[in-house]
């Protein structure tokens, strides 16, 4: 309960943390969005992301700018501020991922271990998410944290076997390969920015104690 | 929680005509525990070898891997679940089968694999989801 007594001391404070989980439920959005987009083949669902991206840069500046107005003990401003830059990185590799799908095709033999990472993407978001609201509160991360490890664990053996998968695909230019490898990377490294940024939560965590 | 959550959708294979040399092989690069058996012909089941098997019946009793063929220590027919089964009713049927690994079906296809430490990192998913 002390940090949140720390984070709901005046309006601004309570703006940002606001702010911030509009921020963490609209990444929650996007994820979910883009693993329909890509169960359906949806192009044009693939295109509205891009604006969900634009949303999430105008959240982040709003976020940034009230802390730089005062929000919260000086000394927690830097965490909190590389915490929703790195929110906001989730947003730009899943606005690159889409644009590497909406150049590319995905091939056949690789598409349902694609869906299945945009899946697990969407459920390690939830996850953050939990753990989010759990640091508002001044609850103890470190299950929240393991789960999100688990989920980040599963897509890295996907993104193995991913790897190994497309050696074996025939590829026609470069630039249709380095599309689909930059297609993977970005859906694969989703997670791992996740992960980061949960990391950062923990520290946040833990400072405040 | 359910088992589609956490299953894995990527499964390795090897024929049933195959030596179990070539299933050791595959197992020991993949660095799995065990192998879906595909049967030709008539046969619609599946089988599963694993890495016990292997060891138990071939290894321990001095046999040659390269002269036995999978089908002959491979278990068959494969458990399988529904996609949308518990994992805690999956973690007491597996522990009532005395088995290790379960498939997820629909229908007659195949479509994931659940070990027990999915179902472990699903027991941790849910505590952490309270």
């Amino acid at each position: 309960m002390f940090l949140e007594k720390i984070l709901s001391i005046g309006k601004k404070e309570q703006e940002v943390t606001s702010n911030m989980r509009k921020h963490i439920k609209s990444l929650c959005s996007t994820c979910d969005l883009f693993r329909t987009a890509l169960e359906k083949h949806d192009r044009n669902l693939m295109r509205n992301l891009i604006d969900l991206e634009r949303e999430s840069d105008s959240t982040r500046r709003e976020i940034i700018s009230k802390i730089h107005e005062g929000a919260f003990l000086p000394y927690l401003r830097p965490d909190l501020c590389r915490f929703v830059e790195i929110v906001d990185h989730v947003f730009d590799v899943l606005e690159d991922t889409v644009l590497y799908y909406l150049d590319g095709k995905i091939p056949e033999q690789i598409k349902n271990e694609c869906i299945r990472v945009a899946y697990l993407n969407s459920k390690i978001c939830e996850m953050f998410l939990i753990t989010f609201e759990a640091m508002l509160k001044g609850d103890d991360l470190r299950e929240k944290t393991l789960a999100i490890r688990i989920y980040e664990k599963k897509i890295d053996d996907i993104k193995f076997s991913l790897i190994r998968d497309i050696h074996k695909i025939p590829i026609s230019n470069f630039w249709e390969g380095k599309i689909l490898s930059d297609f993977i990377s970005g859906l694969t490294n989703i997670s791992d920015i996740i992960e980061d940024a949960s990391d950062y939560l923990q520290i946040i965590n833990v400072s405040m104690k | 929680m359910k088992l589609q959550e956490l299953m894995t959708t990527k499964i390795e294979s090897v024929d049933a005509d195959k030596s179990v040399y070539d299933a050791v092989e595959k197992m020991v690069d993949r660095r799995i525990r065990a192998l879906l058996v595909r049967f030709s012909g008539k046969d619609p089941h599946h089988g599963i070898i694993t890495a016990r098997d292997i060891v138990f019946k071939v290894l321990a009793k001095g046999l040659s891997p390269k002269k036995i063929k999978v089908s002959e220590i491979a278990s068959k027919p494969v458990v399988c679940f529904d996609k949308d089964t518990d994992i805690n009713e999956a973690a007491s049927l597996m522990e009532k089968k005395k088995i290790a690994r379960a498939f997820i079906c629909e229908g007659e296809k195949i479509i994931g694999v659940i070990s027990l430490i999915d179902i472990m990192a699903g027991a941790l998913i849910m505590r952490a989801k309270r």
